[in-house]
């Protein structure tokens, strides 16, 4: 595992700049999904401190994760979509879930996020129905309802062809500039080099910072 | 395709929903049919023992006056239901009807003696309270003896008893099995939706706000299941009652509405409750882990 101390330092920074960052890896089971669960409260840090978004991760109970969460914007290579729904019902199963009441406005966010990612005509489709780009883009849709201070992105790019993934990372980068803090983890090198930003690198369990 | 392979999925998941309410279904007529059976097992025992009489033979020199003070007397007695007084002639009218030949013509007189049937409520009717009364009987100057069914009143209550624990025990035996197979049903429904559970707490939505449609569903399952089963055993009554007309039991509302009532409280009970702990088990879980 990485170290606690400089894991700590490293997630404090990118609050700070809205640049991305991104987290590439040399092999499996460096600990770079591990650090994004710390980041999202699905792994409790034993000792040292951290801190996202507001929240203590060393306090963190579990009941406070769901707040935690509504927080940051989480996309996993795999979608982690609702397949049992619609794409917009998997978008208001999100508001619902995270207080929204007001049928209009959850209508007009829903179709304010489904313009930025550029499906908004694919409201009435089953996540199963879109294609692999069209589904990661749903999950990044999912991620900015709330608007988020940080996305975190596992690998978004890990299931899709070269083309798409450049999609993925345009939409990434441009809301890195526009709405919020991204941190992604890749370990596809000729991507990091196409996009440049800090990065950070994780060998061995350890962060360090690469340029 | 994709068409087909949701409209698929869509009846996969449907006939998996309908198999979970008649396996909850099935396990609750079996539960119903063995509640009526043990809530009737204990009347049809009462039937019998309030029936029992015993027969207080008196002296032929009894007055009415005698006759009426006693059977107010024996009225007043706790284990007594009934006392009947039967006169020489209606005795004789009785036997005369057994026998079918006029005795009393033919002897010329009526040799047979005046009597009290007394019959006992169910609770009291065991062989020493029985015996208790005929000694307290014989005592009495007028009595000339008691005479019961020995036999019968031994033997009834102990087949009842026999049989009343045998259908407890099974009764036991049963809701466990009903318990554990609705339990494994609705957790194998569950196992299926682990990963939309998953999926829901990632993006931040709270543990109630997951449970509260399942635990709907599953309590709705769980009164299909009751409601089904009610039905069923609807039908077994009166299909039972048409073929045997004897099971005169199943004419008493109250019983049948308790166990009718029962298995529908059952079902919500075992089937909410059983989703209710298989959700927590995937919501406790670190997403790892589910897998």
């Amino acid at each position: 595992m990485f170290t606690r101390k400089k894991f700590n330092s490293f997630c404090r920074k990118p609050a700070r700049s809205k640049k991305p960052v991104c987290l590439p890896y040399r092999k499996t089971g460096s600990g770079k999904s591990s650090l994004l669960k710390v980041l999202y409260g699905d792994i409790k840090i034993t000792q040292g401190e951290g801190s996202v978004a507001g929240y203590n991760l060393v306090k963190l109970k579990n009941k406070d994760v769901p707040f935690l969460r509504r927080k940051l914007g989480i996309v996993f290579q795999d979608f982690q979509l609702l397949g049992d729904r619609t794409v917009k019902d998997n978008l208001m199963f999100v508001l619902h879930a995270t207080g929204w009441e007001e049928k209009g406005k959850m209508n007009d966010r829903i179709n304010d996020v489904l313009n930025k990612v550029g499906l908004s005509t694919k409201g009435f489709k089953m996540p199963h129905e879109l294609s692999g780009g069209e589904q990661q883009r749903l999950a990044i849709a999912r991620a900015l309802l709330n608007d988020p201070e940080l996305i975190l992105a596992d690998e978004p790019s890990g299931n899709l062809d070269p083309e798409t993934s450049n999609e993925i990372m345009n939409l990434f980068f441009e809301l890195s500039k526009t709405s919020c803090s991204v941190i992604m983890a890749t370990h596809n090198y000729s991507l990091i080099e196409r996009y440049p930003s800090r990065i950070v690198k994780i060998d061995l369990g350890k962060v360090t910072e690469a340029n | 395709m994709a068409e087909e392979g949701s409209s698929l999925a869509r009846k996969a998941l449907r006939s998996s929903y309908i198999s979970t309410v008649f396996s909850i279904s099935l396990v609750l007529f079996l539960m119903g049919m063995l509640g009526m059976l043990l809530l009737n097992a204990k009347r049809i025992s009462d039937y019998v023992k309030e029936n029992l009489t015993i027969t207080v033979m008196l002296k032929a020199e009894a007055t009415d006056d005698d006759i009426t003070s006693m059977t107010k007397n024996l009225e007043g007695n706790t284990f007594v239901r009934n006392v009947q007084y039967v006169d020489k002639d209606s005795a004789a009218k009785n036997l005369q009807a057994e026998l079918g030949e006029d005795f009393v013509s033919f002897l010329g007189y009526n040799p047979l003696l005046p009597s009290l049937d007394v019959q006992l409520k169910a609770e009291y009717a065991t062989e020493e309270n029985i015996a208790e009364l005929q000694k307290m009987l014989v005592q009495n100057s007028l009595v000339k003896e008691t005479y019961y069914q020995q036999s019968l009143i031994t033997s009834i209550t102990k087949n009842i008893r026999n049989i009343s624990l045998i259908i407890l025990g099974f009764s036991a035996l049963l809701f466990f099995i009903a318990g554990a197979l609705i339990n494994n049903t609705i957790r194998l429904a569950l196992y299926s939706k682990r990963l939309l559970i998953k999926s829901m707490k990632l993006v931040g939505a709270t543990r109630n706000f997951i449970r509260k449609p399942f635990l709907v569903k599953g309590i709705l399952q769980g009164l299909y299941g009751a409601i089904i089963a009610d039905l069923m055993l609807l039908i077994l009554f009166y299909y039972a009652k048409k073929e045997v007309s004897e099971l005169m039991f199943l004419e008493d509302l109250p019983s049948t509405g308790i166990v009718l009532a029962s298995v529908i409280v059952l079902g919500i009970f075992i089937s909410g409750f059983s989703t209710y702990f298989a959700v927590n088990k995937y919501l406790r879980q670190r997403t790892e882990d589910v897998y």
